[in-house]
Order: C-alpha cells, then structure tokens, then sequence
C-alpha cells in the first residue's frame, strides 16, 4: 500500500527518527542524568535509586508502562526532570498495580507543583481503572518555595490523600513502602495505605521532622526516636512491617501483594493476539515532516493492531473519519481516526460508530490528526454544530473505556470529538512530532496580525507592517513553543510520550489494566437531531 | 526387590518345632529375619518402642509386642521385659539379630532358662568370645595366628617396655569394646602411657570396663573375616570370607564376598584357621571370625563376632544359601546344612551401607525425614530396610537406614551393578551417603581391589566431592525453582497480555 | 525481582527472560528454554530443557527440596533475605549444625562476646563440638540448658540486633 522506497518515505523516516532519537535522548536524560553529588549521598545511604527499586519490585520477564516520563522536563528550568516521580503500571507477585515513586535523587524527592499533579493523575487513574497501588516513598516533603502551587488548591497535594482515601473505600489496595522520610503530608501516604513497609535507619514517618519539632515545642529528638521504623511497627502501629534493608523492604512488599486477591476483569471479547503484519517501524516513514501535510491514518491503523486486520465501518460515508473493529493484543476494540477535518457526514458517523462500540462493551480508541469541524456558512446551515454536538455527546457519555493517541495534530474542538484530556479517557499518549493547540501557530500568527492590521486601520494611523510581523513572528514563537508535544507532556497534558512503534504495547497494556474496573451504566444525554 | 539369589539347595525333611519367633530387634534386620520366618511358616513376634508403634518391622511381623523404655534403646537392652513378653506372647524361641542383645551373654542364658530357644550360640561361648582378651587367648591356644600383644598392668612401666617391645605402631583397644569405640594408634613410645590411660578411661566410660590391651597394628590391614555355621558338637563348615575394609571411624560402609586379589592358599588358610577356631569352640549357629591382613600375607585373628552379621547378604548372594534360615535349622537340632565340599560360589557380591550422615562433613549423622524412597529392582540387588516413605530420622538410632547389596558374575560386573543402582536410588529428605559410596566404588584403588581399612582416610580429597558440571547444576536449579511454589507463581502467575509481550519499557 | 535459590549453600539467581511461547530461563549468563515443566510435586519427575527430557526425583521437607538427578544429591532452599547468605539481620542466632545435646554453657545472657569465641559446647554420636558467636556482641537468650537435646539447625542461642548506625 505504501512506497517504502520512495523519496517521500525516505524523507520522513529520516524526520522521524530524529525526532525519536531525540525524544531518547531527553527521556534518558530525564530518567538518569542527576548531579553526581546527589548520587553520592544516596549511596552513604545505602539507598537504592528509584528506578533501581522498581526493577526489583517488578516480576521479572515483565512489561512496564511508565507515564509521563517527561513531566516537567519544560518547567522549574529543568530541575524537576519526570516531575521528581516515576509513575507507571506494571506486574508484581503476577497482579497488575500502579507504582509510583518519589525520586530522591532530585532535590531530595521534594514534591514541585506538577509532582503533586503527576501523583494526583496517578491515582485517579488507580481509581478510575480499580488498580492496586504500590507507593515508594523516599521525599523531603513539598518545595517550599512553590508551595502555593503545591499546597492550597482543590487538585493540588491535598486531592492525593483525598484520592487515597477514595481508593480504599473502593477497595483498592495500597501499599506503601517507605525508603526515606515521608514528612508532614507525605506521611499521609503510609498512613493513609493498607500496607505498608518501613526500613530501618532510613524510612521515617512522621508529620514534622525533628527540626520542626525543636522549633515548635523545643523538644529534642532523633529522626529513629521520633519516626522510625522499630517505633511505628512496635509502638504507634502506624506502619506494619520493619525491614533492615531495602531488599528485605521489597520482598516483603512483593509477598504481601501475592496475598491480594488476582483481579476479576470485566469481560470482553480476546482473542488470540497476533503481531502485526506490517512492521511498525514503516510509521516513521508514513508520518509527515510538515504538519501542513495529510497521510492516511488507515496505514497507521495497520502498523498497530493484530495481523494489521481492520474491520472498517461505513467505508464509503464520512470519508474523513475513519471507524472500525480491530484487536490490539487480542482485546477487541473501536477505532476512530481523522482522515482529515471533520463534517456533518463524518460526525455523524462518528457518534453513531461510538453508540454501536457502546452497544456491544467495545472499548474505543482514538488516533488523532484533526485541525477541526469544518466550518463556514453550508456547513454550518447543515447543522456542523449540532453534529459535532452530537459527537461530544455520545464520546463524553460514553461507558466503556477510552484510549486517545495523539498522533500528529489535535487543534480546537477536533480535540473535543475524538476524546482529548478533559473527557475521561482512562489514558492518553501523545507521539514526539505531535502538536496542540486551539489553532495552528500560522494560523494563529494570521490571526492576531489580522486583527491588528484592523486595530490598526481602524485608529485611522499608519499600518506598521514591522511591528505587524514582529507580532507574527513572537505570536509564531510563543505558539510553537507551546503547541509542542514537549509542552504538552511537560505539563501532564498527557500520560506520556512514546515513541510510535511503541504504541500497540502502549495500548494492550493500558486496555488490559481499564478492565480491572466495571464498565458504567450505558445511557446517553440529549443528542440535538 | 528383596529376594536371596537362590532359595537354599537343601532340603530339609525334618520339622521345625518353632512355631513362633520373636525377633529382639528392629529395623532392617527384623524386617529380614521376618522375611525368612514367612517363608518358613512361622509366626513372627516383633517387638517395638512406643515411637516406632508404626515402624515397618512392627507391621510386617505377625504380631507386635510394645517394649517400654526411657529411650528405644534402652528398650531393646532391657532383656528381661523382652524375655518376658516372649513369654507372654508364646513365642519359643528368640531371634536376636546383631548389635542389643545379640552378643549379651546373660542375655543368651536368661532365655535359655526361661524355656526359650535362643537362635544363636550358648551362653558360655558368647562369653568366651565376647570378652576379647579370652577370644584372643583361647585363638592362639589353638593355633590360630593372633597379633602380638601386651596386657597392661599395674606397672605401666613394664606394659610400656613390653609394648615397646613388641614393636611401633600398636593399637590400644578395649576388651569389652567394639564398634570402634576405645581403639586408638600409639606410634611412639612416648604416646604410650598417656594413650593407655585415655583408653582406659573411655573403655570404663563406654563398657563399663576399663581393660585394654595393646597388640600390633598392621600397617594398612585389610580387614577379612569368614562366615561360619557350627552345630555344637564340634562340626563346623565356612561360607567363605569377605572384605570389609572400607571403613569411617572404625565402621564397616562397604563389605564384599569373595575379597578381592586374595591368594587360593592364603584363602585356604584363613577360612581353614575360622573352622579350627570354630570347631574347637564346639561353636554352635551363626558367627563370623574377623582377621587382620597384612599387605606382607601375615593375618591376624582380630576377635570373633557371635551372632549374624550387617554384612551377610554378600554371603548369602555368593552361596545361595538363606543364613537365617540355617540359624533356626541349627537351633532346632537340625545340623549344618551341608558339607563343605558342598558349599559352591558364584560370582562377586557387594553391598553398600546407606547412612544418614554427611561424607564431606566427617560424616557427621544427620537427620531429616524419608521424603521420597525410589528403589531400582532387578533380580541381582537386594534393598534390605525398614523404612517407610514420610518415616523420621532421628538420633535415636544408628545411622545405617538400609543396605544396597548387588550381585554379578565377577567383581567388576558387581562394581558396576552397584554404582549404577546407587545412581538410580533416589532417597530424599535427608542427606546420605549414597553419592559417597559411589565415588568408593569408582575409584581406580577399589576397582584394582588395592584395599586397606584406611581408604577412606588415604584418598579422602579425591573422594571428596567435586562441584557439579555446569550443565547438571543449571538443570538442578531449574528442576529446584520448578518445584518451588514461589518460584511457580513467579513463571505462571503472569496474566496476558504482559506474560506474551515478555519485558518491555517505553 | 530475581528469583534467588540457594543450592547446597550456594546463592544462585534465575531470571525470568521470557514466558511465551516456552518458559525461557537464565542463569549465569546462560540462556535455558524449559519446553516440559512437569508438576511441582515430589516423586520421579521429568523436565524437558532445550528438548532433552531430564529426569530427576524430588521431595519437599518443609521449605527445603531435595533432589536427585544425574546420580548427584542436591538440596534446594530459597532464599530468605534475612538470613546470613543475604548479609541480613540474620546473623543474630546460632544454630545446632547437628542434632544432639548440649553438654555445658561457657556465657550467660548478657555477657559480651567477640566473634568466635565459645558459647556452648555441644556432643552428638559422641563426638563433641563448640557453638561460636558469629560476630561481636551481646547474648540475647540461651534457648538450652545443659543436658537438653536438640535437632538441627535448631536456634540455640540469640544475639542482641546489631546497635543502629545513623
């Protein structure tokens, strides 16, 4: 179906692997490059790094899914690389769980704004998908100096302990394994867990740290006297476990998670899964080097799904959106994919297609490249609005689980249709040469030099076409900068950026963790016909 | 899997007037001794402590008698409650087997008196050769060759002369002893009164009798002793001898018929010297004569053991004759049950005995649980034990858990039988010596038959084990992990799609 | 997490490369594809690795596993990360190396002690041997007096936990 040789082929592949090579680069950066003093004092520690008790904690021979890897990685100047967190899902003792760990090899795990958000994402997701959760905790506590971005608001540091609570009386378990200090709120995390794991000499638990404490009542105690392990498993009850390293920390966690229960999943179809039969790799040479350009998301389609086997719905009727029945690792699922803007047509096969995925429990996905609804006067006499009201409608009450994939552009109420952040998608993904925005940044520059170009008339002076394409220009700039998927992922927009060949795994995993939760009521809001 | 070679070529035509027999004892021997009575049409009586209510040898015998004692073996050494029950229990004779009661020779008497055949000597030569000074006095009075020895006495200084006389090295062993026990090698004569008066003490400890004596120690001896048969009157015949050198800590663990490179004429003299000493006896039933054999063809008459032995299966594999099955022929009045010129030989039996003990820590016993009890047949191997599959190991008894007899038409066929059935016995929950014995076995110093009763100490590193091959250790630890529930969960607990997609990170 | 064996006092780590379509195990570096797994019970049991059937026997006691394969002994135990192999707490206890009886007490509770002295001489199958403290420190409990018999690998004496380092 494609010219794998072609020029155009060769040209975008060439694009796309650098852009991927350099998404590795920031990722391994992210992930692993700390200042070695930070390493150091870790070391005299005899603590493990983070990502090191991961891999311990998980079966091995496993898969993880790790979310959002680049949180962050635009904001604080760059110092909260992952947003001091790692957060992903994984198997440990054979059951699915939600790991999240503070990283305290940056700043000493301290919780910046968007590590609040980062861990607030990550249990409603645990909630959302009835995941069980294994917390590793090892934080200095908030970052003082952003601490009303941490602190006061309804979705900030609060909203955790409010969702852990939540998450227990679901009865999804948590378990907390305390490698470091978890102080003032952080000390919420063990408290509010039905498990939990303190090491000895270095785990401490306590609402204010020593220093704190001779502050405010002049009493004169040590981090073990006041929070640690021997106390709280032998004293206050408040942890359950001592453990005299960080292994002997792990194991036990490890063994109480193989005394929970295996999860009963919610039914669906699954067959037997099947490789694609296309290689995925072809993705990179199938996507455009400019986002002006279109491509036939049906290629993706098949460089994702098994044996590149699609079932498509109403082929020949709204042409721009493309629906139909795949399996990914053998689950059965609804794809919808944007072969272009969106109109009535399309629309309407759009939210007919998510009735029927509805109808018969099939969980939807959405591989977005959409600039928007068609507008102008035919379509809007048409009813384009109703339309894609109706599009809304029918994706928003949706009640089987939903997984969006942002695949090259997703700009103003395109975004809305086809499931973006605000509609509780249980994940959402977003690949390296992906933009955002509620318009192009051309267009957007367009826009704004219009509309000064009018001021500008209509004050009756001079047309100063410098400081019009000055303003292009800055408009043009601020746009890209934040139109970018680096944007995007920095402020947890998304649950990550992977790369695309990464994307069925991305998604099998995903699928495979929503059906942990029931499926909702089935019922709808008013469609405007 | 526990049948002799052959069944005896004699007939009997007369009956035998034992219609019960109790065996005083346990384990694998009673299990033997049972087996033969069952064959015979004799009601069999065993008799048991209370922790062993269910033991093997306790179900297989026709009828159980519970023993009381503060220990097992106190039990089984209280021979008047066991004189007693046989009473009760109607038994007419009494089995001893080998080690309790069986070399007791008040014991022998108190059941003579009490109306009750004892299948074994009489009281007075048990006695005689129980005593190892007297056995060895009354050999040499009656030409059987015996080492050179010194009875210390008061005056240590001329025992030390006279032993120094004698010649270095010298044994210092106990009188009443065995097993090993209150033997040591004095090189020098400075050792000499220090290693007496240690003796001394221990054989007072031990037995209750602190007499030692000194005698020469053969350098590298081979331990040969000859199976006997005597009826009493003063005939007697040999079965022929066998090789028990290789020994730990002064006991037998492996024991072979015929010896291995034994000269016919230094055969000849020894089995003929085992008969003098027998008839002259008037020895009746069962016993078997030990020699000490120097690599210069000089033997030495060590002492005299009356009663059956562990080792005689090999004689009974070699001759087809059922030993025990002659020792209540004899002790019914029947007589030896052939002549000499009868007694033929086949082949080449080994037997191996199976402990609970650890070869690479000194053999240290040790304790555990039968797990697991694969035993290989074939109609050339006997697994002679009492034990049952979940049966403890404790400390309560010897270590010896059975014995691996096999047999072959010569010495390197046996060899190979037995290192082969060794390999494919599986006995699991405790650690033995199987493996051990099958490096013995393999050596090239036991297969040149190149043997003395130091063996096990000459080529203790190259008997030591190696570690495994590579390969056999990776199949151990993947056969391990596969059988441990932790392990199993981690393989197969993994659900799908992750058990498929294998490891992976984005 | 590896999973961590210790095979006649060895500590040996398997780990898990792949389940699908065989189970694929290393060790050592060395890469095993187990096609048969058998059942995890005891008696006479066969695996298959790399397509040759293996044959062996296995019998559980307790936590341990004992088995028997190419006419070697081998005895299985996993590894508990408190225990000495792993360098954790758990050189806190002296255990009996073989079943016997305690012939007399050298310390009390209490008393100090440096690594390697005697702390109980012990008699088996009358041979004799010592208990000593595997490091320095100070006698939790004496868990036998003298005359009282034990098995193996029973705990006969306990050390304090090790004073904590900050």
């Amino acid at each position: 179906m494609i010219n794998s040789s072609g020029a155009e082929f060769r040209r975008n592949e060439a694009h796309n692997r650098l852009l991927v090579a350099a998404f590795r680069d920031k990722q391994q950066a992210a992930r692993h490059t700390r200042p070695a003093r930070d390493l150091e004092r870790l070391a005299k520690q005899n603590k493990m790094r983070p990502r090191e008790r991961i891999e311990k904690l998980l079966d091995s021979g496993t898969p993880f899914l790790e979310l959002s890897s680049l949180a962050a990685n635009m904001a604080y100047n760059g110092d909260s690389p992952s947003a001091s967190s790692i957060v992903g899902i994984g198997i440990v003792s054979g059951r699915e769980v939600l790991v999240r760990a503070d990283d305290p090899t940056v700043k000493g795990g301290a919780w910046y704004p968007l590590t609040a958000k980062k861990i607030v994402r990550a249990l409603d997701i645990a909630m959302e998908n009835r995941l069980p959760v294994v917390h590793l905790c090892d934080s200095a506590g908030g970052f003082l100096q952003l601490q009303s971005e941490v602190f006061p608001d309804k979705y900030m540091a609060g909203r955790i302990f409010r969702n852990q609570s939540i998450l227990s009386k679901m009865g999804v378990k948590q378990l907390a394994l305390v490698f470091g200090h978890c102080t003032a709120g952080g000390a919420y995390i063990p408290g509010l867990s039905d498990y939990s794991v303190i090491v000895r000499g270095t785990g401490a638990v306590f609402l204010g740290g020593p220093p704190l404490v001779r502050a405010a009542t002049g009493e004169d105690v040590t981090v073990e006297e006041l929070g640690g392990a021997d106390m709280h498993t032998s004293v206050s009850g408040t942890c359950d476990y001592p453990a005299a390293n960080e292994d002997e920390a792990i194991h036990i966690g490890r063994e109480i998670v193989s005394q929970w229960d295996r999860a009963k999943k919610w039914d669906i179809q699954r067959d037997a899964p099947e490789e694609p039969a296309y290689d995925p790799q072809d993705i990179y040479g199938i996507l455009p080097d400019d986002i002006k350009k279109s491509f036939d998301m049906r290629e993706i389609i098949a460089r994702i799904v098994d044996g590149s086997r699609f079932h498509e719905y109403q082929p020949n009727y709204g042409t721009t959106l493309i629906c139909g029945y795949a399996n990914i690792w053998g689950f059965k699922v609804g794809i919808l994919a944007n072969n272009g803007v969106l109109f009535n047509d399309s629309s309407l096969k759009g939210a007919h297609f998510i009735e029927l995925c509805n109808q018969n429990n099939t969980p939807l996905v959405f591989l977005q490249n959409i600039t928007g609804y068609m507008i102008g006067q035919e379509y809007e006499r048409r009813g384009i609005t109703k339309d894609g009201a109706k599009m809304i409608m029918a994706q928003s009450c949706s009640h089987v689980p939903k997984f969006s994939v942002m695949c090259n552009g997703s700009f103003g109420a395109g975004n809305y249709g086809m499931c973006g952040r605000a509609f509780d998608g249980r994940m959402l993904f977003t690949w390296p040469n992906h933009q955002i925005g509620v318009m192009g940044g051309e267009q957007a520059a367009n826009t704004l030099a219009e509309v000064k170009l009018n001021q500008m008339k209509r004050n009756g002076g001079a047309v100063d076409q410098a400081e019009i394409d000055r303003l292009w220009e800055d408009t043009r700039k601020a746009y890209q900068e934040q139109l970018s998927a680096y944007y995007s992922t920095s402020e947890l927009w998304d649950d990550g950026m992977i790369d695309p060949v990464d994307t069925r795994n991305a998604l099998g995993i995903a699928i495979s963790a929503s059906l942990n939760a029931p499926l909702g009521e089935p019922g709808y809001g008013v469609f405007r016909f | 899997m526990n049948s002799p070679l052959a069944s005896t070529p004699v007939v009997t035509a007369n009956v035998i007037p034992f219609k019960k027999i109790l065996i005083a004892n346990r384990g694998e021997i009673a299990c033997r001794v049972i087996r033969t009575l069952s064959a015979l049409g004799i009601a069999s009586v065993a008799i048991h402590h209370r922790l062993e209510a269910r033991a093997k040898h306790a179900r297989m015998a026709d009828q159980a008698v519970e023993i009381k004692g503060e220990t097992p073996v106190a039990a089984h050494l209280d021979g008047r409650q066991i004189i007693e029950a046989a009473l009760a229990i109607g038994a007419d004779a009494i089995h001893p087997g080998y080690g309790f009661l069986s070399e007791n020779a008040g014991f022998a008497k108190a059941v003579a008196n009490a109306g009750i055949a004892f299948i074994g000597p009489d009281a007075a030569t048990i006695a005689l050769m129980g005593d190892k000074i007297s056995a060895r006095d009354f050999a040499a009075a009656h030409g059987i060759p015996v080492a050179p020895s010194v009875m210390p006495t008061q005056d240590i200084d001329a025992f030390a002369r006279d032993a120094a006389a004698i010649g270095f090295p010298l044994l210092i062993k106990a009188a009443a002893g065995g097993g090993g026990k209150g033997m040591s090698i004095v090189r020098s004569a400075s050792e000499l009164t220090e290693a007496a008066r240690i003796a001394a003490s221990e054989a007072q400890r031990y037995f209750g009798d602190g007499r030692v004596y000194a005698e020469t120690y053969v350098e590298r001896p081979r331990h040969i002793e000859v199976q006997v048969l005597g009826d009493g009157q003063g005939n007697a015949i040999h079965l022929f001898e066998r090789e028990c050198s290789v020994q730990r800590r002064f006991q037998k663990i492996i024991e072979e018929a015929p010896a291995a490179n034994l000269a016919p004429e230094l055969r000849e003299a020894i089995c003929a010297a085992a008969v003098r000493l027998v008839a002259a006896a008037k020895y009746k039933n069962a016993g078997t004569v030990e020699f000490i054999l120097g690599a210069d063809g000089r033997f030495f008459f060590l002492e005299m053991n009356t009663r059956l032995q562990v080792e005689h299966p090999v004689t009974e594999m070699i001759t087809g004759l059922d030993l025990v099955r002659a020792q209540i022929e004899i002790a019914a009045g029947h007589g030896l049950p052939m002549a000499q010129g009868a007694m033929m030989q086949n082949g080449h039996a080994i037997e191996c005995r199976i402990c609970a003990e650890d070869p690479a820590r000194d053999f240290l016993p040790e304790t555990g649980a039968v797990q697991y009890l694969g035993v290989p047949e074939a109609d050339y191997l006997r697994f002679e034990n009492g034990l049952d599959p979940g049966q403890r190991i404790t400390t309560d008894f010897d270590p010896m858990l059975a014995k691996l007899v096999v047999h072959g038409p010569d010495r390197d066929v046996a060899i190979a039988r037995s290192i082969a059935a060794l390999k494919e016995l599986a006995l699991l929950g405790v650690t033995i010596n199987i493996d051990y014995l099958a490096r013995v076995l393999a050596h090239p110093a036991f297969r040149a038959g190149d043997l003395h009763t130091g063996f096990v100490a000459e080529h203790r590193e190259a008997l030591a084990v190696g570690e495994p091959a590579p390969e056999a250790l990776h199949q151990a630890l993947i056969a391990a992990a596969l059988g441990f529930r932790e392990f199993h969960d981690l393989a197969f607990g993994v659900p799908e799609p992750h058990a498929t997609i294998g490891r992976w990170r984005n | 997490m590896v999973f961590k064996l210790v095979l006649d006092g060895n500590l040996h780590e398997i780990d898990i490369v792949r389940r699908r379509p065989h189970l694929v195990l290393r060790i050592d570096g060395r890469e095993h594809e187990v096609s048969g797994i058998g059942s995890y019970g005891d008696g006479r049991q066969t695996i298959e690795i790399a397509g040759t059937a293996i044959h062996f026997a296995r019998a559980h006691a307790g936590d341990r596993q004992f088995l028997r394969l190419d006419g070697r002994s081998f005895e299985a135990k996993l590894l508990d990360p408190r225990s000495v192999e792993a360098g954790g707490s758990g050189q806190d206890s002296v255990k009996a190396p073989m079943p016997g009886a305690v012939i007399s007490l050298h310390k009390a509770v209490r008393d100090h002690v440096l690594r390697g002295e005697t702390i109980v001489t012990i008699e088996s199958m009358k041979l004799q041997t010592a208990l000593l403290a595997p490091r320095d420190g100070v006698i939790a409990a004496i868990l036998r007096v003298a005359g009282e018999v034990f098995d193996k690998d029973e705990v006969i004496v306990r050390l304090e936990a090790p004073a904590q380092v900050n």
